[in-house]
């Protein structure tokens, strides 16, 4: 099976714990963005919207991650407790995991990413919806202890993915009290967090670098 | 018949209809949404008979106490089907046709072609329709002016869902799915904004042959008309700003 990813991605980060949840073993082959690795054209061949993570197992390639964490959990999971086999439990993790996609990780796009990129943060409006989506969290996860339902699904593993990315550019995750509950213990709990803090810790690197060039 | 035979007969063939549910399910939403419009052509393709309830967002009507009390994030399309509160029109979507579908035609349970299907409603969520947010929306609410870098960024999600597009009667399986009808809302929508489709041969074909599939469903009168009418909101925006 082989993982195109990059260690620093949210959803790269996403698939490894999944995959760690799982027990499987990924081929695993890092892409460089910024040398424009995923413009070859072998992997273009793969993924015409050429980006990462995208997964291919045994010809087939498939890419979103949140499309991949499922398709891992229904083909290879030993029993459906990460994405359970119930409708109505089910509706509600894809639900949780559109908000990641939509809100949470989108408004991480929106303010902080192109700091790291470029040294410049988003707008206030764009802060504000950082704001809101941390709020929207902080509710959902009210008398909870998971994102989703009485046990661990798919939906925490992307959402840890997410929140922890907030915590590595020094968003203040202590002001959502739910959520910081929730992610004490996620990290505790999730299945390849070492790994996933690792990647982050190459992101922490890169937002460093950018802080210390505007002083 | 007695009157007590004939009434319990009559509430299980209610329930027979409704798939074992008391009461149908109640639909928040506002007409011109392009993801309450997806919803709505499902209902109508699985005949699901909603209780519809308009929250004007215009109005700021999804604010309300009791809509917060029980969305949170306060958006639409909501659904409440006998205390399951969902939002999120492409969960909805999957919900609809796992609770009420006849079979799982529009969202397979095939493993590989299910995660085509998800990985096309995610593009549609993250790039393609968030894209034409990002694009029209400013301009449509606010009377912002039209930013050609977020045209360019449009325009490659076009031209992407083209190329997936290419050599496939639909976007996910040999047959139309849910996926298809979310990128049908998207698409119909560009169409409407003027969205220059012509380079996109694929995708003009495809969006043919979906319109085509969708016409017993009440497609112009749930769909093109809305789509038509949010393009004639833009463009009465575009005029006060030239003028």
């Amino acid at each position: 099976m082989d993982f195109y990813y990059s260690p620093r991605s949210s959803g790269s980060r996403t698939i490894i714990m999944v995959a760690k949840a799982l027990g499987l073993e990924l081929n695993k082959k890092q892409l460089r963005i910024t040398e424009g690795e995923h413009l070859k054209p072998e992997f273009l061949k793969l993924n015409p919207q050429h980006t990462i993570p995208t997964l291919v197992d045994n010809g087939f390639a498939i890419w979103e991650s949140r499309a991949i964490a499922v398709y891992l959990v229904e083909k290879y999971g030993k029993d459906d407790s990460l994405f359970p086999n119930d409708p109505q439990k089910r509706a509600l993790i894809n639900q949780r995991l559109y908000f990641d996609m939509g809100t949470l990780h989108d408004s991480f796009m929106k303010y902080y990413y192109p700091f790291i990129r470029t040294g410049q943060l988003g707008n206030a409006e764009n802060y504000k919806k950082v704001e809101a989506a941390f709020e929207f969290l902080d509710i959902f996860l009210e008398g909870q202890d998971y994102v989703a339902g009485s046990q661990l699904t798919v939906a925490d593993i992307a959402i840890l993915s997410s929140v922890s990315t907030f915590e590595v550019v020094e968003f203040d995750i202590s002001k959502y009290p739910n959520v910081a509950r929730w992610y004490a213990n996620a990290k505790k709990i999730t299945p390849g967090w070492d790994e996933n803090w690792k990647g982050l810790l190459q992101m922490k690197t890169m937002y460093e670098a950018q802080k210390a060039s505007l002083k | 018949m007695s009157d007590t035979k004939r009434i319990v007969t009559e509430f299980v063939y209610c329930l027979l209809l409704r798939g074992g549910k008391m009461s149908p399910p109640v639909l928040y939403y506002l007409p011109p949404s392009p993801p309450c419009r997806s919803i709505l052509l499902l209902a109508k393709m699985l005949d699901i008979d909603f209780e519809l309830k308009i929250v004007n967002i215009l109005e700021g009507e999804q604010l309300k106490p009791d809509f917060v009390a029980m969305n949170p994030q306060h958006c639409v399309p909501t659904m409440n089907d006998e205390g399951l509160v969902l939002w999120e029109s492409r969960a909805i979507l999957s919900y609809l046709v796992a609770a009420y579908g006849k079979s799982d035609q529009l969202y397979p349970t095939d493993i590989r072609v299910r995660a085509l299907v998800d990985q096309r409603l995610q593009f549609d969520l993250g790039t393609l329709y968030m894209r034409l947010t990002d694009y029209y929306f400013p301009t449509m609410f606010i009377g912002a002016p039209l930013d050609e870098g977020k045209r360019a960024k449009l325009a490659e999600a076009v031209g992407w869902l083209n190329t997936i597009l290419e050599g496939r009667q639909f976007s996910a399986a040999d047959h139309f799915t849910i996926a298809d009808l979310t990128l049908l809302v998207t698409v119909s929508q560009l169409e409407a904004f003027e969205f220059e489709l012509r380079p996109y041969k694929h995708i003009r074909q495809w969006l043919d042959r979906c319109k085509d599939h969708m016409a017993p469903f009440d497609y112009e009168e749930l769909n093109a008309n809305k789509a038509n009418m949010l393009a004639d909101m833009f463009k009465a925006k575009m005029n006060q700003s030239a003028g």
